[in-house]
């Protein structure tokens, strides 16, 4: 399932710069942004002023809801209420205890580990294994409400529904709040820029794109997302928790579900996964409402609803990204070039990993099943499956449509498929592992659809490939990154590497594949599952594969199992074969005896030459 | 205890009759219907429209199912039909309709709270107190709505390509069925079942531009731990809406009032089919 | 004449021309902020209609002390975000010398810091759960102190009670009111057998009804979220076939009329009710009719309350000889004025002691006055003030 093209894909271009120049252009805008809002308590009356201070806050949010939905794929509705808890937490210290300034660093203290804690648990409820996105939305959804209701319980402690009011809190000038609250979004609009824009946003990227691949690539994207949320949910809070000083009242609706969903629709009106979009987005639309709600009030919901659903649909990358790219365009071409040149990355050999596959003990086999079952309901799909291969084995599985194969890949890959069985790489049982933690075993598995980052360049997904021997940077991106022997081959003979900064979207399907191959293969595995590898590939790039996948066998040890339908190659290639019919293994021996046995020649075409 | 049992059976019936058109868009299509809260108001205002003009109270459930069936038809032509490969959009899509049919109820029938009259009212005698006739009512209400959907989809033609579709749809197309117009079908169907679902609850309290609101998380909950079976989702609701009713008499309505939505989180948490047996 | 006397004559038009149409031109400026829309959207444009004859009236004989009054609306959207918004673009952008309005208490709450920065009177007229105080803020409206006692005096003399189960949203206002109830009537004897609350938006009131037929009291007690939950309450417990006396502090009058037969024989309490026989009243609802004619919103206990408070804006700005804030809030305190409700002086810690009348809704929506209660006192509100 491939994505639409965003905001950011188009704004690729400008990625492609070393680090000192993106930081330089960076501060310059960072610099001009900051003079604006210094002028802006001399140029603008007082109650714009006031209206801009509310919008700066919001929009520091919508920066949190945009990492979180734009750039990770998390739809979220709950950043409202951690931006309430933020505010609470200065409302209740401020209104009970009094306001100091020790008591204001407790309070704001509290205010981030609260929201920090919920975060984490909202996360665990949440970003589990088999976690539809759907099911994510809604306990996001469900999270303001139980907020909510526990302000309202809260009676004369929390103000229940009228709010607190009246307490002292650190008292600023409107300048002085304009300042503040300017700066602080400025700074942070800056770093999220260059946040996104660095290797840990292209990770962010890729568990959005394909948070499988992540995980068949040993990311672990539960944690990843859990992390993120607990650190949005610090900032939303932190935004909260500054709008209760500024505005000296805190309401339950600062942390409603209502609230949440504005937040949501802003970031989809202004551009999902830009950052820049989402923040003038906020700040325009808030402007925008502060004088048309009080001159339409009902209008004006209806104007941005149906906006919304129009955006959705037809615009779903946001608003501003279109005219930005149309106001591109018309930069002075020197400019614009200087801004398309792309920085390749440098991929070079490590050393021979060789080493490491004489680690692996020759006795001791590379992957081994016992007594492995797949049970749907009452439908049994693998029926105590029992297979030992060796390092250095090429081994293909046949057998019709239907009879289990890749269910039996699932299995050795993801230790929650099989209903029972042991199953081992190198010795260590899988156990309930998810295939991150396989993945770290030295498995390496690629799949029937070639399963990519569509919107990533192709050097993107090999420095990702690379995650857990290379951390992702949260500034800047990788421009050196080194691949295995064995990677770096695949990356030559197939041509892939002149077009490192193609998108994999672009990519013809031959090429995909010969990706998927590369990515799989810099994970350094022992074992590698390959389903269908030659599935949709021409007569010469299946010779290629198979020379690459014998090559591999023999002169790194590597264990290889294959799911294929295309007897010559499978006759090319394997070793040994195994068939599978119905759930169960019925054959497994070296190759020729097992393509010309009777049994094999039934079960394909129903009857025996 | 007789009440308690009868307020347990009425709420999850309601519960029941208020989710079943959620939850055939949401096994069909994969879909949550964020508008599924402003199809009930519709279906209250419908209610409204019958009592305005002085029609026979009856007849404002099948005005109110024929009026949700266009206007989900109309949408599902309009906006959702280009929305079926981005589900998350699809929800933040029936979201802002929701929000823009919301306003639009405001504008044209006024934020005041209204009454539609009831076919039934008043209490029945029942073992020496009296309980509300149009709760009990409302049981069998469900029943037929549970029996009704069960033919169709067992007995139907169509129920039978919609069976296809929930179970595998690039499979049913490969045979031959348009999944398109079943989409159509369904979230015309399941529209129209919650103008049904609205209109019955109505003589129960008023009518107002947010009636649905307080069912929207409700029936949310209840569709995902039923995926894609009927009979999960009368066990969610009988189970989830007990659940509530035993919080809010023994506990607190405030607690109550979040029982459903928070014991339905953490279910799906521990067993991720929910209520469905697969 | 001599020239001298003429320049000095002319002088003497011009000056009093400009100075007229100084004033003119330099009218005070009232704001109202209110729920045009959000949760207030059903009262507010009452509350805007109350303004609006008020202003009418005071400018067709002079305006207030020379200068006509304009009249600005604002929308609050019922909540503190838009209160913020509307403050700050009434008192800011439009020049408001005062504010005076109805609105939810979030709304209040969040309006008062902005009051206070910008030193501005602010007279805040609806019912509420009393005991909100600012040296800024005065309030005309009812409190619990004013509104409880008739109900539970008539129930307990009158009616025989004993029995009292108290059922509330859970939010300022519901659990005010019922933590006030419950105090009242056990001083007074009673026994209150339940004390329930349901969410803010709940419409579902099966258990509580259940609870009730559980405990069996002589009297319930309901103070509800307006709009739905109140409605849906009042209806699911005629429908349960319930017997007790009911004495509802959430329903106004225009709600008990559209309610229609579920609402009859509930008991209100109220500051206002159009059945009030005075002169007063009389010309009040006479002038109502002539001014809005067919698009007149039936005045309430919520919407009038704004008429006083204008007047008494007034009557303090005449007692101060200026529009300066410290000195007309010296006024408000002291002065008076005779309206609908009756005579209304905001006396007592910036509230105002009421006359309070005890209702009971008939079949045909009507209310029927059963007794009035004279200046009843609205307690310790703001006792530092």
């Amino acid at each position: 399932m491939t994505r639409l093209v965003t905001g950011a894909d188009a704004n690729h271009t400008y990625l492609g710069l070393p680090l000192h120049v993106r930081f330089k252009a960076v501060s310059i805008l960072t610099g001009l942004a900051l003079l604006v809002v210094l002028i802006g308590p001399f140029v603008l009356d007082p109650y714009t002023q006031s209206v801009l201070i509310r919008a700066f806050l919001l929009a520091i949010t919508a920066l949190t809801v945009d990492l979180l939905w734009g750039t990770t794929g998390i739809l979220t509705f709950a950043q409202g209420a951690f931006f309430g808890i933020g505010a609470y937490a200065a409302g209740l210290m401020f209104t009970h205890v009094g306001y100091t300034v020790g008591t204001m660093m407790l309070a704001l203290l509290a205010a981030i580990a609260v929201s920090m804690l919920v975060a984490a648990f909202v996360g665990w409820l949440a970003f589990w294994q088999g976690a539809t996105p759907l099911y994510v939305a809604v306990v996001t959804l469900v999270l303001p409400i139980v907020v909510v209701q526990l302000i309202y319980s809260g009676g004369a402690f929390t103000g229940s529904s009228s709010g607190l009011v009246g307490f002292d809190a650190p008292s600023l000038s409107m300048s002085g709040w304009f300042w503040f609250t300017g700066t602080i979004m400025v700074l942070l609009t800056a770093c999220a820029w260059v946040f996104i824009r660095s290797d840990y946003g292209r990770k962010l990227n890729a568990v959005r794109d394909n948070e499988t691949r992540s995980r068949y690539l040993g990311i672990p994207t539960s944690n990843v997302k859990i992390i993120l949320m607990m650190f949005m949910a610090a900032l939303a809070s932190l935004a909260g928790f500054i709008y209760a000083c500024v505005g000296t009242i805190v309401a339950p609706e600062h942390a409603d579900f209502v609230f949440g969903t504005e937040l949501v629709i802003y970031v989809a009106l202004g551009g999902r996964g830009t950052v820049l979009g989402p923040v003038i987005g906020t700040i325009g639309l808030e402007w925008a409402s502060a004088y048309v709600s009080s001159i339409l009030p009902f209008v004006w919901t209806i104007i941005i609803g149906a906006i919304f659903v129009v955006v959705i649909v037809v615009l779903p990358e946001g608003l501003l990204p279109p005219i930005w790219r149309a106001l591109a365009r018309r930069l002075p071409a020197r400019l614009a070039n200087t801004a398309k040149s792309k920085r390749a990355t440098v991929f070079h050999p490590l050393v021979e990993i060789g080493a490491k596959s004489s680690t692996t003990s020759l006795t001791q086999p590379a992957l081994s099943l016992t007594s492995v079952t797949k049970r749907y309901g009452h439908l049994q799909v693998l029926n105590g499956i029992d297979i030992q291969i060796m390092p250095g084995e090429l081994v293909g599985i046949v057998g019709p449509n239907g009879a289990g194969k890749t269910t039996l890949m699932r299995c050795i890959s993801d230790g929650m498929e099989r209903s029972g069985g042991t199953i081992k790489v190198n010795g260590k049982s899988i156990d309930h592992k998810s295939p991150e933690g396989i993945t770290a075993l030295g498995l390496g598995r690629s799949f029937q659809n070639t399963s990519l980052f569509g919107s990533l360049r192709v050097s993107e997904c090999l420095r990702l490939a690379r995650y857990p021997h290379y951390k992702p940077s949260k500034i800047d991106t990788a421009d050196r990154v080194g691949l295995p022997l064995a990677a770096m081959e695949v990356l030559e003979s197939t041509g892939l590497q002149a077009q490192l900064q193609e998108q994999v979207n672009n990519l013809p399907h031959g090429m995909k594949r010969a990706l998927e191959l590369i990515m799989v293969l810099s994970l350094e595995p022992s074992v590698l599952l390959l389903d269908e590898p030659t599935a949709g590939l021409t007569k010469a790039d299946r010779l290629m594969i198979g020379r690459i996948l014998t090559d591999l066998q023999t002169r790194l040890g590597l264990a290889i199992v294959l799911i294929e339908h295309d007897f010559d190659f499978v006759k090319q290639v394997c070793s040994r074969l195994v068939v599978l019919h119905r759930g169960e293994l019925i054959l497994d021996g070296p190759v020729q005896e097992v393509v010309n046995s009777d049994l094999v020649q039934e079960i394909y075409s129903g009857h025996v030459e | 205890m007789l009440y308690l049992f009868l307020d347990i059976i009425t709420t999850a019936a309601i519960l029941f009759i208020v989710s079943s058109g959620l939850l055939i868009i949401f096994g069909v299509m994969k879909i949550i219907n964020f508008a599924h809260g402003v199809f009930l108001t519709i279906g209250g205002y419908s209610s409204l429209v019958v009592t305005h003009f002085d029609w026979n109270p009856w007849f404002s459930m099948p005005l109110a199912f024929v009026v949700g069936c266009l206007l989900g038809s109309v949408i599902e032509r309009t906006v959702l039909r280009f929305l079926y490969h981005r589900p998350l959009d699809a929800i933040l899509a029936t979201w802002g309709l929701g929000i823009v049919l919301g306003q639009l109820i405001i504008i044209g029938f006024g934020r005041e709270v209204q009454f539609a009259a009831g076919p039934v009212s008043g209490a029945m005698e029942l073992f020496g107190d009296f309980y509300s006739k149009y709760r009990l009512l409302l049981i069998i209400f469900s029943v037929l709505v549970a029996g009704a959907m069960w033919l169709l989809l067992k007995g139907t033609r169509i129920g039978l390509q919609t069976r296809a579709v929930i179970m595998n749809e690039p499979l049913a197309r490969g045979l031959g069925i348009n999944s398109s117009r079943v989409r159509l079908i369904t979230f015309s169907f399941g529209a129209g079942l919650a103008c049904l679902a609205g209109a019955f609850i109505t003589p129960l309290s008023s009518v107002d531009p947010n009636m649905g609101l307080p069912w929207l998380v409700s029936a949310f909950m209840l569709v995902l731990v039923s995926g894609n079976s009927f009979l999960a989702l009368a066990s969610a609701c009988i189970v989830l809406g007990g659940a509530q009713v035993l919080a809010s008499t023994y506990i607190s309505p405030v607690i109550g009032g979040l029982t459903l939505a928070v014991l339905a989180a953490l279910l799906l948490r521990i067993r991720p089919k929910g209520f469905a047996y697969d | 004449m001599s020239i001298a006397r003429r320049i000095v004559t002319l002088a003497g038009v011009v000056c009093l021309t400009v100075t007229t149409w100084a004033a003119a031109s330099d009218p005070i400026v009232i704001g109202v902020p209110t729920g045009l829309s959000g949760a207030n959207s059903t009262v507010a444009p009452a509350v805007v209609q109350s303004s609006e004859l008020a202003v009418a009236e005071i400018n067709e004989s002079g305006g207030i002390l020379g200068r006509q009054v304009r009249l600005e609306i604002a929308d609050d959207g019922s909540g503190a975000s838009g209160a913020q918004r509307a403050f700050d673009d009434l008192i800011i952008n439009r020049n408001a010398d005062v504010i005076i309005s109805m609105e939810t208490s979030a709304a209040r709450n969040a309006g008062i810091p902005i009051v206070e920065r910008n030193q501005v009177p602010y007279i805040y007229t609806s019912l509420y759960e009393g005991r909100s105080c600012s040296p800024y803020l005065f309030a005309n409206g009812a409190v619990p102190e004013q509104m409880v006692g008739p109900i539970i005096d008539y129930f307990i003399d009158e009616k025989a009670s004993k029995r009292f189960f108290l059922v509330g949203s859970d939010y300022a206002f519901g659990r005010g009111m019922l933590e006030f109830t419950r105090n009242y009537i056990e001083e007074r004897g009673g026994e209150v057998v339940a004390e329930e609350y349901q969410p803010m938006n709940a419409t579902d009131w099966t258990s509580i009804i259940s609870q009730m037929r559980r405990n069996k009291p002589d009297a319930v007690i309901m103070s509800t979220a307006g709009g739905a939950p109140n409605v849906t309450l009042q209806r699911q417990y005629k429908a349960a076939g319930m017997q007790a006396l009911v004495g509802n502090l959430s329903v106004d009058e225009l709600t008990a009329q559209s309610m229609g037969a579920d609402a009859e024989g509930i008991y209100i309490s109220a500051s206002y009710l159009t059945a009030i026989e005075s002169d007063a009243n009389t010309r009040f609802l006479e002038r109502m009719e002539t001014y809005f004619g067919s698009e007149l919103l039936t005045p309430n206990d919520l919407s009038v309350p704004q008429y006083d408070a204008i007047y008494l804006y007034k009557a303090a700005v005449e007692m101060a000889g200026t529009t300066d804030t410290d000195a007309v809030i010296e006024a408000l305190a002291k002065v008076s004025f005779d309206g609908p409700r009756g005579t209304v002086q905001m006396s007592a810690q910036r509230h105002a002691p009421l006359t309070m009348h005890l209702g009971r809704v008939q079949g045909d929506g009507s209310v029927e006055v059963v007794q009035i209660f004279k200046n009843v006192d609205p307690g310790e509100q703001c006792p530092t003030t």
